[in-house]
C-alpha cells in the first residue's frame, strides 16, 4: 500500500464554526487508491463536515486537504470533476424520470453528447435500473432511489466516490441491497470510496479500513479486524451449576486470575465475563485451569468483540443521537419518508 | 472551456431541469392559464360596467376597462411567476438537491441564471396565453404581432427582475411560509400603488406620486400603449431601458449573494 497513490490526504485539518464550535480538530489521515475507507462516528461527530471540506463545499479554517493530489481550496472545479458525491439526503429530483436525472447530472459535469448515452447505460446497468429508467422517480422504491442517487454520483467516472450515510433510514433488506452494489463498485470499477456511517455492521462489511471519529477528532484508524483485536480477542462467558459451592467458586476465581491469558474477569448476576486476548485459543487453557476442581459448569459461550465494543472503548460511550438543527432533522426526515415509500 | 462557457452551460442545464419539471406538472400549467382567466373574466367584467357609462369613463380616463386591464393582468402574471420563483431554491435545499448543484463543477451563479431563464420562459408562455384569451374577448393589440413580441420582451424582463428579488431573498430564507409573507409584504403595496389594475385618475395624489416611480408602472405603461394606442417610442424606450437597468443591478446583487454567501 505504501507505493500506491494517495487519493485523499488530510493533514491537521480543522473547521471551527463561528461561535467557536470545533467541528473538526486537527484531523490527519490518507486514503490510498482503490480502498473503501469508512468514517465511523455518531451524529455530530464531524463526519459530514469532513466530507463537505473534501467536496469543496466548506472551506477549512486550518490544515490541508487534497483530493487526488489537488488542493480543495485552490482548484475547486478540478477537485469536483474528480469526485462523485452522494449526500446523506436523497439528491434526486422526484418529478423527473431516472433517465432525466442522469442527463442533468451528465450535463452539469460537462459531458459530451457522444459519450453521454454510453455512460448513462453503463451506470444504469451497474445499479440495475435499466428497465425503470424511463419512469418518474416518484414511482421508485426507497432502494431504487438511493441506487439512482449513487448512479448520478458515478456518471462522470470519478476516481473517488464519497458516500455520506448511504443507508441511513433504509430497512435491513434494502441496506443489504445497497451494500451489494457498493461491493460491486469495489470489484468492477475499482474505485476509491470514502463512506461515513454510524452503523457498525456497515463499516465492518464494506470497509478495508475504518477511522473512528468523535467530537471532531480521530480516535483510532485501522482495519476492522485489527481494531477488534486491540480490544482483545474476545470474551468467555460462563456460568456455574447451582450445585457449585461458594468456596469452590472462589478457588476457581483465584486460579483463573493467575492465568496469563486472562485480562479481566467481571461478574454480572450469576454470569462471569472473562476478557482475553484470543477467546478461541484461551478456551482449552480455561478448562485446564479449572481442572481438578469439583465444579460443574452450566454453560460456556464465546463472544467476539464487535465494532460496537471498539467504538465504546475509544469514545467511552455508545453511538448516540446528538441534537441536530431543525433544518437538518427536516431534511433527514423528508429523505427518510421518500426512502421508505415503496411501490 | 472558458469560465464563461462553463457558467452558461451550467445555467442551461439548470434551465432544462426547471422546464422539464414545469412541463411535467399538468396542474401547474393549467393553473397558470386559469389564473389570468379569473382576473380577466371576473375583475375585468365587473370593472367594465364602470366604463360602459360615458360619464364615469370620462372621469377615470379610460374608454374600455378590459383593454386597460389586459396589460395589467399580463404584468400581474409576470410579477407572481417571478416573485414566487425563488421558492424552488428553498425546496431544493430541503430536498438535499441544492447540495448536488453546489458540489457540481459549475459556478453558483449558473443556478440563479438557469432559474431566472426558466421563469422568464414560463412568463412568456403565460403572457401569450393571456394575449390569446384577450383576443377571444375582443381585445387585440393596436400594434399587432410585433407589438405582442415586444410585450413578451417587456414581461420577460419584468419577471426577471422579480425573480432576482425572489432568489436573493430565498438564498437566506429557509421556509416557504417566511418567503410568502415577505413577498406579500413587498408586492401588495407595489401592485396597488401602480397603474397595473387601476387608472391613475382614480388615485389620491399621494398614491399617484408613488405610482409614477413604481417599477410596475414602467413595465405596464409601454405595454398599454402597444395594446391601446400604438407605437409610442418614447415611453417604450424609457420603460425598456429602466427595466434593463433594474435587472442588471439586481442580477449583480444576486451574483454576489450566490457566489460569496452561504446557500445551505
Amino acid at each position: 500500500m505504501k507505493d500506491s497513490r494517495k487519493m485523499i490526504e488530510v493533514d491537521n485539518l480543522s473547521v471551527i464554526y463561528p461561535g467557536g464550535i470545533k467541528a473538526l480538530d486537527g484531523v490527519s489521515f490518507s486514503v490510498p487508491e482503490q480502498e473503501i475507507f469508512g468514517l465511523l462516528g455518531p451524529n455530530g461527530a464531524g463526519k459530514t463536515t469532513l466530507i463537505m471540506v473534501l467536496t469543496t463545499l466548506l472551506a477549512p479554517t486550518g490544515g490541508l486537504a487534497r483530493v487526488n493530489g489537488v488542493d480543495v481550496i485552490k482548484d475547486k472545479n478540478r477537485v469536483r470533476m474528480n469526485l462523485g458525491y452522494v449526500s446523506q439526503e436523497l439528491a434526486i429530483d422526484d418529478e423527473l424520470t431516472g433517465l432525466d436525472n442522469l442527463r442533468l447530472q451528465a450535463g452539469l459535469y460537462h459531458m459530451d453528447h457522444a459519450i453521454r448515452h454510453k455512460r448513462i447505460d453503463e451506470v444504469l446497468e451497474l445499479v440495475g435500473l435499466m428497465e425503470r429508467a424511463r419512469d418518474r422517480v416518484d414511482t421508485y422504491s426507497g432502494g431504487m432511489r438511493k441506487r439512482l442517487d449513487i448512479a448520478c454520483g458515478l456518471i462522470h467516472r470519478p476516481e473517488i466516490l464519497f458516500l455520506d450515510e448511504p443507508t441511513l433510514g433504509l430497512d435491513i433488506q434494502t441496506r443489504h441491497e445497497i451494500w451489494h452494489y457498493i461491493k460491486r463498485l469495489r470489484e468492477e470499477v475499482k474505485m476509491t470510496i470514502l463512506l461515513t456511517t454510524h452503523y457498525m455492521d456497515e463499516a465492518d462489511s464494506l470497509c478495508r479500513r475504518v477511522a473512528i471519529i468523535d467530537r471532531g477528532s480521530l480516535k483510532a484508524i485501522d482495519t476492522p479486524e485489527s481494531l477488534k483485536k486491540q480490544m482483545g480477542g474476545g470474551l468467555i462467558v460462563f456460568q456455574f451449576d447451582q450445585s457449585a459451592r461458594p468456596e469452590t467458586i472462589d478457588q476457581a476465581m483465584i486460579r483463573l486470575k493467575n492465568q496469563d491469558f486472562v485480562r479481566e474477569i467481571t461478574q454480572k448476576d450469576d454470569e462471569y465475563l472473562l476478557l482475553t486476548d484470543n477467546s478461541e485459543e484461551s478456551l482449552p487453557l480455561f478448562f485446564e485451569a479449572l481442572d481438578g476442581l469439583r465444579l460443574n459448569l452450566k454453560k460456556v459461550t464465546l463472544k467476539m468483540p464487535s465494532l460496537d465494543d471498539v467504538f465504546l472503548y475509544h469514545t467511552g460511550r455508545q453511538l448516540r443521537e446528538e441534537s441536530v438543527s431543525r433544518e437538518e432533522m427536516d431534511r433527514v426526515r423528508s429523505s427518510m419518508r421518500r426512502l421508505r415509500k415503496t411501490r | 472551456m472558458t469560465a464563461m462557457t462553463i457558467g452558461l452551460k451550467g445555467a442551461y442545464y439548470i434551465f432544462w431541469r426547471e422546464i422539464k419539471r414545469f412541463t411535467g406538472q399538468k396542474m401547474r400549467i393549467l393553473m397558470s392559464v386559469v389564473q389570468p382567466v379569473i382576473w380577466l373574466v371576473l375583475m375585468g367584467s365587473m370593472m367594465a360596467r364602470l366604463t360602459d357609462n360615458p360619464v364615469t369613463a370620462e372621469m377615470i380616463g379610460v374608454d374600455n376597462y378590459l383593454a386597460f386591464m389586459v396589460p395589467g393582468v399580463m404584468m400581474m402574471s409576470s410579477l407572481y411567476t417571478g416573485v414566487f420563483g425563488g421558492i424552488s431554491i428553498i425546496w431544493d435545499r430541503r430536498m438535499g438537491f441544492l447540495i448536488k448543484l453546489l458540489s457540481a463543477p459549475i459556478p453558483r451563479y449558473s443556478i440563479a441564471l438557469g432559474k431566472i431563464s426558466a421563469l422568464v420562459l414560463q412568463t412568456m408562455f403565460q403572457v401569450s396565453v393571456i394575449a390569446i384569451l384577450a383576443a377571444a374577448m375582443g381585445i387585440t393589440f393596436a400594434t399587432g404581432l410585433p407589438g405582442i413580441l415586444v410585450t413578451l420582451l417587456i414581461c420577460g424582463l419584468f419577471a426577471a427582475i422579480m425573480s432576482c428579488i425572489s432568489l436573493f431573498l430565498s438564498a437566506s430564507i429557509r421556509t416557504p411560509e417566511t418567503l410568502f409573507s415577505v413577498i406579500n409584504f413587498l408586492t401588495l403595496p407595489l401592485v396597488f400603488s401602480s397603474s397595473a389594475l387601476f387608472p391613475t385618475a382614480v388615485m389620491p395624489d399621494w398614491i399617484r406620486a408613488i405610482a409614477r416611480f413604481n417599477p410596475i408602472s414602467y413595465a405596464v405603461i409601454p405595454v398599454r400603449d402597444l395594446v391601446i394606442s400604438g407605437w409610442e417610442w418614447g415611453t417604450l424606450a424609457t420603460g425598456i431601458w429602466l427595466l434593463l437597468l433594474m435587472f442588471l443591478i439586481l442580477f449583480v446583487l444576486v451574483y454576489y449573494r450566490f457566489e460569496k454567501g452561504s446557500l445551505l
